[in-house]
This record gives structure tokens, sequence and C-alpha cells, in this order.
């Protein structure tokens, strides 16, 4: 089985569901992908919680920086996910379990590469 | 307001070892208004305890709440009988909560969440100053309404010392000196002269020099 990765991003990033990015191989089975009206949405709470269920590691994929559909969605996701990071070290974990991305739109690849480098990063 | 951040994690994992049945127990005051210890903040630490047991293999079971406020006998008063089902409180007030309920809850085990820090202003949302030290003898009046006492690296009655440098303290180049604050102040209103009028040395026991403080008023006592 391969590794657990919870990978959150914003309708606007996706371009195909989790079964089809499956079945093409492009994302690895142990995968969840947790689309998003926008991933301004995520709250601390939200990406904390994804380890407490099991992941062992988060990817988030937003919009690029200056297109985000909804303006500054993503830029407030990348503010929590450092805020997180800083959480996992007080805790003693890497702060490199999660990882913030930023995706053009309807543009599956840099979702696909996120979950690669971070499986990468889980093999180490 | 009471301005206040959580305790680092590692900090408050080693508090709650031991621990099996946790209430974390926000407050709806200062503490929700600085984002330190409101609703959301009382379920981001829960998540954060959850994770920092899931790490270490420890069993915990972990319950949320938030009160209106900590520091008032009736909303901590269901407390007394149901901090007892839980071998920890873990309180996100100001240590003014955490006392009260240490106070008014024999047998409930509180612990705090948070540092309390000081009494501050919020300047923009993420950012707060200190403001206030609660002296207890304000002296606000005679320096343009800028507190030497809580904004003055020395608590200087009368200033500046010899440090400032171009409006700023000479305990970082990016601390305004306060006492160059009150002078530009009293000059704007025309009352600059006040300012030559030394104040007296200062009577410390109103800050706490005296003991712990305390209250009364008979018109409002019950
Ligand atoms: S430089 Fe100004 S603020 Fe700093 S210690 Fe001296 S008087 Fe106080």
């Amino acid at each position: 089985m391969s590794n657990r990765i919870t990978a959150f991003c914003c309708n606007y990033t996706l371009s195909a569901s989790e079964a089809a990015l499956k079945k093409e191989g492009l994302i690895p089975e142990g995968v969840t992908l947790r689309p998003l009206p926008c991933t301004g949405r995520l709250e601390i709470k939200d990406l904390l919680n994804a380890f407490v269920e099991g992941a062992e590691a988060v990817v988030v994929v937003g919009c690029e920086k200056d297109a985000c559909h909804n303006l500054k969605g993503s830029v407030r996701a990348e503010k929590r996910v450092k805020h997180v990071k800083g959480m996992l070290k007080e805790l003693g974990m890497s702060p490199d379990l999660i990882e913030m991305h930023f995706a053009p739109r309807k543009a599956s690849e840099p979702l696909i590469r996120a979950v690669e480098e971070m499986s990468q990063r889980l093999k180490g | 307001m009471i301005i206040a951040e959580r305790k680092p994690l590692n900090e408050i994992m080693d508090m709650l070892k031991g621990v099996s049945r946790l209430l974390v127990l926000g407050c709806r005051g200062c503490v929700a208004i600085c984002s330190a210890g409101g609703d959301k903040e009382v379920e981001i630490l829960a998540s954060a305890i959850r994770l920092g047991c899931k790490k270490q293999g420890m069993g915990m079971e972990i319950d949320t709440d938030t009160y209106i406020r900590q520091c008032d006998p009736e909303y901590i008063e269901p407390l007394k009988e149901r901090g007892r089902q839980y071998d920890a409180v873990l309180s996100m007030a100001c240590g003014v909560g955490v006392n009260f309920i240490a106070d008014l809850c024999p047998g409930v085990r509180v612990l705090p969440g948070l540092n309390t820090s000081f009494y501050g202003a919020n300047l923009s949302s993420g950012e707060w100053k200190e403001m206030c030290a609660g002296c207890g003898a304000c002296v606000l009046h005679l320096t343009g309404g800028l507190c030497p006492v809580a904004r003055c690296a020395k608590r200087l009655s009368n200033g500046p010392c010899g440090g400032s440098v171009g409006g700023r303290c000479e305990i970082d180049p990016n601390v305004s000196c306060v006492w160059f604050a009150i002078h530009s102040k009293m000059q704007q209103m025309n009352r600059a002269d006040d300012l030559m009028e030394i104040m007296p040395i200062r009577d410390w026991r109103t800050a706490g020099h005296g003991g712990p403080r305390s209250r009364r008023r008979e018109d409002l006592l019950s």
C-alpha cells in the first residue's frame, strides 16, 4: 500500500476526479483527494484533523497566487499551512509533512507532481 | 483587552502526561477577541492534542466547550460538578480564568493552555501591542494619553532618558520612545510646559508591589 496522503485542492485546480486519476495510475491508491470550493475555506483544524484521521502527510493545492478565483483564498491557505508546519514542529514532527502548492486552473499535473513529491519525501 | 497566546504544544503535551479524560475549555472574553482561546482556538488545540497523543501513542478522550467568561462565578458554576468527570481541565482563558476555576472548583485539576501576556490594543488583524500596565495609579492626564508605565522600557515617570535617539528607544531601534512621543503630543496640544513639572516618585503598591490587589464596591455588594 502506498503512503496515506491527503490532498486538498480547490474546484478550480482540479480537472479530474480521484477515481479517474487513480484509474489512470496518475496518483497512488493511498491518496485521498479532498476538493473544496476554495482552499481559503481550509481551517488549521482541518489540516490537523487530516493527520489525526490517518494521513501521513498533507498537500494543499490552490490557485496561483495572483489568479485565485476568490482573490486571496490560496494565499490564506498558504498562511495556514505555514502555521501548521510550526505546530508539527512543536509536536516533534517534521514540518515537511505538509506542503502548499499553487497551480493554474484546471491543470492536474501540479497536483499529481505535488503528491509524487510528497510520496518521495515520505520514502525519504 | 487581555492579550494571551497559546503555550507551545510540547509544553502542553508534557502537562497532559497521565491524563486520559480532558476538557479543553475556552472563554469568549478577551482571549476569543485576540484569537487565543475562543471557540475556534479550542477546536484547533483539541485537534493538535489528538495528533500529539497519536504520535506519542497516548489514549485520551477529549471534550471541548467554551464558556462566556471564565472570570465570573455564574459562568463557571457548572464546572464545579462537570469538571470532576475529567482528569484535567485545560483552560484557554487568561490566568484569571485558571485561578478562578482553581479557587471555585475544588477537586477539579485545572491547567493553563495559554500564556497571558499583557493588556493591549489590536493594531491590525494578528497584531497587538501593550498599552496599559494596570498599575492602579493612572497618569495619562499628565502624559498626553500615552502610558510611560506600560510603554517605556524603564517605566520612567520623567523622561526621556539619555538613550532616546530620533524618537527611538535605546533597547531596540524598532521600538518607539514613548517619552519622545509624549513630548511631541504635548507640543501639538500646546501643553509642553506641563511637562516641566516633575512627576513625584511613584507609589508602586497600587501596581501589586503591596501584595495581591482587590476591589470592593459597597453599593454593588449583595
Ligand atoms: S529611550 Fe524612551 S522609552 Fe526607551 S527607556 Fe528611555 S525614555 Fe523609556
